[in-house]
C-alpha cells in the first residue's frame, strides 16, 4: 500500500509539472531619466528564475512560478528594485532603478574640498605618496602645504589656509578634536605633525566650506581617518638621521592592535651638519603610541588611539634689544586619547559615538628674560555623538550633539619677586544638523546649521549653511555659502572673557573635472571676518575686522607617461585684517599674494626608486619696517624651494628614503625682526627671519622584521 | 501511514539539498567556461540569484567575488573596475562571516583581488597592498598547504617581486610542479573553488 501511495505521488508530481504551463516575465529595464540599464539582473525573489537586461535592457525568462510573483532588479550603483506581478500582466514590464545610497551619498563634491583619500581605495593622496612628496619630508602637514589654498610659511610650519591664521586650522582624527596636532620646536624652526602620515586611512582637506560637525576653525579642517582592522600581523624598525624607532600589529580575527615607539635626537644630525642656531641641548622627541581596532561584525566598529608624546630641548638665545643671552629650554608633554564607536543598523541608521581627551603641558625656563619660567597647561575632553540616515533618495539627514570642555592655565614665575598665575575653564556645547537633498540626480543641496553655546562669553552662535552642487556631463559645479565660528586664541580669553566669539562668513565658488588621469579644479572664494579679537593700545575688545579673497587652481596629471605623475598648484590671496596688534586694516605677516607648486613623481622600475622632485614658490612676505610710515609697510623677497626626495626598494623587507629641501641654496626670508640700535640712538638694528639652515636633510632605513609581509612601512 | 509520511518529508529535503546544489553545479562550470564580459555578467547574474535565495551557500558568494575579480580586469571603464573590486570586497566579507566556509580559499581570493587592485594602479596600489598580498596567500598556505590556487598566485607574485628586485625566486619551478600535480588531483565534480589552473600556463609562460 505505502509503495503504491508513493508511486502515485510520483506519478502526479510529474503529471503536474508536465502539463504546467511556464510564465513568460519580460520587459525593460532603465534609470530614472528613460535611459536602459544594461546587465541588470532581474529575477523572481527565492528562484533561479531571472534574465540579464540586454544593451537597450531589455529583458524575457520565463519561470513555472504562478500567480502574483515578487520581481527583484538588481544592478551595481542602483538601489535594489522590488514589483510585485500579477500572472496576466507579467510582459512589457518597465522597472525604474534609482541609484544605491552609496553612489547618492558619494558623488557629490564640495567647492573647497579636498578629499585626498577617501575611504575608497582610489584617492589622490596615500601615506606612500605623501612621503614620497619631495619637501614633505615625511611629514602630513608639509605635504598638505603643497596643495593649492595652503599658504608657504616656512619659519612656522603649521597650516595657514586661504588667508587664515594657523588657529583657523583644525585637526580632527576619526571625527574628534585633536587641541595639539603639531610638535613643539624651536625659534624659527618649523613644526611636524605628531601623528605618522601611516596612520591614517583617509584623509580629507577642507580648504573652506567644512561641514557643520567640525567645530572652531574659521578657515579648514583636516579630518584624518585611522585605518581599519589591519589583518597583518607586522614588526618593523627604522632608523634615520633624526633617530629610531619600531613596532608592530598584531592581528586577530576581528581586531587588531598596534604599538609604535619613536626616539628622536638631533645631536648627530647637527653634529655632522650644524645649522645657525646655539643648541645647548639639541631636539629630543620620545613618543609612544598605541591603537586597538575592533570589528565585531561587519557594521561596528571599535577604535581607540593613545599617543603620548615628550619633547625636551635648551637653545641658546641672544636679546637683539641687550645682547643678553639666555638658555631658553623647553619641556613639552602631550597625551591624546580618543576612542571611538560606530554602528550601522540594519535599518540604516549610522550611529557615531566618540570621546577624545587631550593634554598638553609646556614648561619654559628662560622664556623671555634669563632665570624665568613660564608653564602651560591645557586640555581638552571632546564627547560627540550623531547618526545619520537616509531617509528616501531626496533626504539623506544627519543630526548630533558635542560637548567640549576645555582647561587653560599659565603661570609666569621671576625669582621670588614676580608671580602670576591666570586660568579659564569654559564648555562649548552645540547641536548640529545637515539636510543633504537629491533634488534630481545631477543636483544635490546640503543645507546645514550648527548652533553653538560657549559658556565663556555666555553666547549662542548659529552657523547656517547652504551648499550646490551641479553635475554638467562630468563637471561639477559647486558653491558654498556659511558661517563659521570660532572662540578667540586663549592668550586673549585670559585677558577678556568677554570677547566676542569670532565669526567668518564664506563665500566659495569651483568646478572639478576629472578625466583619464587628469584632474582639473579652480575655485574661487571670499572669506568676511568680524569679530575678531583687537589689541587696541589701552583695550582688548572684539572690533576687529577683515577679509580674505582668492583663487585656487589645481592640476593633476598620471597620463603623460608611464609611472610618471606631475602636479601644478597655484593659488592667488588677497587678505587683509585689523586683528590682534593690527591697529590698522593690514596684510597679515603670514600671507602672500602667490603661492605656486609644481611637483613631479617618477617610479622609475629599473632601479626600484620613485624619485620626487618639488619646486615651490612663493611671493614675498609683509613685515613692518619701523623706520617707514604706517604698518605691514615692506616686503620681503619671493621665497623659492627646489627639493629632492628618492624612495629605494633596496630588498623586499628593506626600503630606504632619502630626501633635501632646498637644493638650490636660496636664504629664503620670512621677516625682519627690529631692535634699537644702541650705536645710533634712534636707529635700529634689523634681523632677518630666515630658516635655521639652508637645508634639511634626511635618510631613513625601514625594515620589516615579521614573515608574511613585505614593502610595508607601516607598523600599523 | 505515518511511516510514509516520515519517509516523504525525508525525501522531500534530500531532493531540495540535492536539487540546490545540482543547480549551482552547472553555473559554476559556466563561471570556468566563460570567456567575455558578457558570459561572465551571465553567469554573475546567476550567482546573484542563488545568493539570493540562498544566502547561506559560501561557495555562490566565493564564486561571485571571483567573477567580479576576473570582471575588473575584462571592463574597459577604471570606474568599472573599481565598482566589480569593490563589489568583490562586499561579498568576501559576506562569506567569511559563515560558518561553514574553506577560509584558505577566502584568503586565497582576497589576495587575488588584491592583486587586481595593483594592476589596476601599480604606481599607487603596488606598495599599499603588496605586504597584504603576501600576508593572504602566506594565510591561505597555512591553512592549506596544499591549496594550488593559493602555491601558484604566491609563487607568481613572488616572483614577480624577485624580478622588479632584480634577483630571481628560487622556488618557482618547485612550486609550479607542486601546483600541476594538485591541481591534477583536483576532483573537479564537488562543488569547491576549481579555478586556477590556467595560471599555471601563465606561470610556465614566464619563466
Amino acid at each position: 500500500m505505502k509503495k503504491v501511495s508513493l508511486l502515485i505521488l510520483l506519478l502526479f508530481a510529474g503529471v503536474v509539472s508536465g502539463f504546467a504551463q511556464s510564465l513568460t516575465v519580460e520587459g525593460k529595464v532603465q534609470d530614472q531619466q528613460s535611459k536602459p540599464i544594461a546587465n541588470a539582473n532581474v529575477f523572481i525573489k527565492g528562484t533561479i528564475d531571472g534574465a540579464t537586461s540586454d544593451s537597450l535592457g531589455n529583458f524575457s525568462f520565463t519561470t513555472n512560478q504562478r500567480g502574483e510573483i515578487t520581481l527583484y532588479a538588481r544592478m551595481i550603483g542602483y538601489a535594489e528594485l522590488t514589483m510585485q506581478v500579477l500572472e496576466k500582466k507579467s510582459t512589457a514590464l518597465v522597472l525604474i532603478m534609482k541609484p544605491d545610497n552609496v553612489t547618492l551619498d558619494n558623488v557629490v563634491v564640495s567647492a573647497g574640498n579636498y578629499r585626498l583619500k577617501g575611504n575608497g581605495q582610489f584617492g589622490k593622496i596615500s601615506a606612500v605618496d605623501i612621503v614620497t612628496t619631495a619637501g614633505s619630508t615625511g611629514d602630513l602637514y608639509h605635504s598638505l602645504r603643497t596643495l593649492p589654498g595652503a599658504q608657504m610659511v616656512g619659519e612656522s610650519g603649521k597650516l595657514f589656509v586661504r588667508g587664515g591664521d594657523s588657529n583657523e586650522s583644525q585637526t580632527y582624527i576619526d571625527e574628534m578634536h585633536v587641541l595639539s596636532p603639531y610638535t613643539t620646536t624651536g625659534d624659527n624652526v618649523p613644526v611636524r605633525g605628531r601623528y605618522s602620515p601611516f596612520m591614517f586611512e583617509g584623509i580629507n582637506f577642507s580648504t573652506g566650506g567644512c561641514s557643520t560637525e567640525y567645530a572652531q576653525g574659521l578657515s579648514s579642517v583636516l579630518a584624518l581617518n585611522t585605518k581599519d582592522v589591519s589583518p597583518i600581523t607586522k614588526i618593523g624598525v627604522n632608523a634615520s638621521s633624526v633617530g629610531l624607532s619600531g613596532g608592530g600589529t598584531q592581528a586577530f580575527e576581528k581586531g587588531s592592535v598596534s604599538v609604535n615607539l619613536d626616539y628622536q635626537n638631533l645631536k648627530p644630525y647637527y653634529t655632522l651638519y650644524p645649522d645657525r642656531l646655539n643648541w645647548i641641548d639639541p631636539y629630543q622627541l620620545f613618543s609612544g603610541s598605541s591603537q586597538i581596532r575592533f570589528n565585531p561584525n561587519q557594521r561596528t566598529v571599535f577604535k581607540t588611539f593613545i599617543g603620548y608624546d615628550r619633547t625636551t630641548f635648551i637653545q641658546q638665545l641672544t636679546s637683539l634689544d641687550n645682547l643678553t643671552s639666555r638658555d631658553f629650554g623647553m619641556k613639552d608633554d602631550n597625551l591624546y586619547l580618543n576612542s571611538t564607536f560606530q554602528e550601522t543598523t540594519e535599518s540604516g541608521y549610522k550611529i557615531f559615538a566618540g570621546a577624545a581627551c587631550s593634554f598638553n603641558n609646556q614648561h619654559i625656563d628662560n622664556a623671555v628674560i634669563p632665570a624665568d619660567s613660564y608653564r602651560d597647561k591645557e586640555w581638552e575632553i571632546h564627547l560627540k555623538t550623531k547618526v545619520t540616515k537616509r531617509f528616501s533618495d531626496f533626504l539623506r539627514l544627519n543630526v548630533g550633539l558635542e560637548n567640549f570642555l576645555r582647561h587653560y592655565e599659565t603661570t609666569y614665575t621671576y625669582s621670588a619677586a614676580i608671580h602670576s598665575d591666570s586660568s579659564i575653564n569654559h564648555s562649548i556645547r552645540a547641536v548640529f544638523a545637515t539636510a543633504v537633498l537629491n533634488i534630481n540626480p545631477n543636483l544635490y543641496a546640503e543645507l546645514s546649521d550648527r548652533m553653538e553655546y560657549t559658556s565663556i562669553n555666555n553666547l549662542w552662535n548659529s552657523n547656517p549653511r547652504l551648499a550646490l552642487s551641479y553635475n554638467l556631463n562630468g563637471i561639477h559645479f559647486s558653491g558654498i555659502v556659511g558661517k563659521y565660528t570660532q572662540l578667540p586664541d586663549n592668550k586673549y580669553l585670559l585677558l577678556n572673557n568677554n570677547l566676542l566669539t569670532e565669526q567668518c562668513t564664506q563665500y566659495v565658488g569651483g568646478m572639478y573635472y576629472e578625466k583619464n588621469d587628469k584632474i582639473y579644479r579652480i575655485e574661487t572664494y571670499y572669506k568676511n571676518y568680524k569679530d575678531l579679537a583687537l589689541q587696541e593700545p589701552t583695550v582688548l575688545n572684539s572690533d576687529g575686522y577683515g577679509y580674505s579673497k582668492g583663487v585656487d587652481v589645481f592640476f593633476n596629471d598620471r597620463a603623460l607617461f608611464k609611472n610618471f605623475e606631475y602636479m601644478l598648484a597655484y593659488s592667488f590671496n588677497l587678505s587683509k585684517r585689523k586683528y590682534q596688534d593690527y591697529t590698522e586694516l593690514s596684510t597679515p605677516q603670514y600671507a602672500t599674494t602667490h603661492n605656486a607648486t609644481f611637483s613631479i613623481k617618477y617610479n622609475i622600475p629599473a632601479v626600484k626608486s620613485i624619485l620626487g622632485i618639488t619646486n615651490r614658490f612663493a611671493s614675498g612676505r609683509p613685515y613692518h619696517d619701523p623706520t617707514k610710515d604706517g604698518i605691514m609697510n615692506s616686503t620681503t623677497g619671493f621665497y623659492n624651494s627646489v627639493d629632492m626626495s628618492l624612495t629605494y626598494l633596496a630588498s623586499k623587507k628593506v626600503i630606504i628614503y632619502a630626501s633635501a629641501t632646498n637644493l638650490l641654496g636660496r636664504q629664503n626670508v620670512y621677516n625682519y625682526n627690529y631692535s634699537a640700535d644702541t650705536a645710533s640712538p634712534g636707529g635700529y638694528l634689523k634681523t632677518p627671519v630666515i630658516d635655521s639652515s639652508n637645508h634639511f636633510f634626511y635618510i631613513g632605513i625601514f625594515i620589516t622584521l615579521s614573515g608574511k609581509t613585505a614593502y610595508d612601512v607601516s607598523n600599523f | 501511514m505515518k511511516t510514509t509520511k516520515n519517509f516523504l518529508c525525508v525525501l522531500f529535503f534530500v531532493l531540495s539539498f540535492v536539487a540546490s546544489a545540482q543547480d549551482l553545479t552547472p553555473v559554476v562550470q559556466n563561471v570556468n567556461k566563460a570567456k567575455d564580459v558578457s558570459e561572465l555578467i551571465q553567469v554573475r547574474s546567476q550567482l546573484e540569484r542563488f545568493i539570493v535565495a540562498q544566502p547561506q551557500q559560501w561557495l555562490a558568494g566565493y564564486y561571485l567575488a571571483y567573477v567580479d575579480v576576473q570582471l575588473s580586469f575584462r571592463v574597459q571603464t577604471k570606474e568599472e573596475k573599481v565598482q566589480y573590486l569593490d563589489e568583490a570586497e562586499i561579498y568576501l566579507n559576506k562569506i567569511s562571516e559563515l560558518k561553514e566556509t574553506d577560509k584558505s580559499e577566502i584568503y586565497t581570493l582576497k589576495g587575488f583581488r588584491l592583486y587586481a587592485l595593483i594592476a589596476l594602479d601599480p604606481q599607487t596600489n603596488g606598495p599599499k597592498y603588496s605586504g597584504e598580498i603576501f600576508n593572504n596567500y602566506g594565510t591561505a598556505l597555512g591553512i592549506n598547504p596544499n591549496n594550488p590556487r593559493a602555491l601558484i598566485l604566491s609563487a607568481l607574485y613572488k616572483n614577480d617581486m624577485a624580478k622588479f628586485m632584480h634577483q630571481s625566486y628560487d622556488k618557482f619551478q618547485n612550486d609550479i610542479d607542486k601546483a600541476v600535480a594538485l591541481f591534477a588531483a583536483e576532483n573537479s565534480t564537488l562543488l569547491t573553488p576549481t579555478w586556477g589552473k590556467s595560471w599555471v600556463d601563465f606561470a610556465l609562460a614566464k619563466k
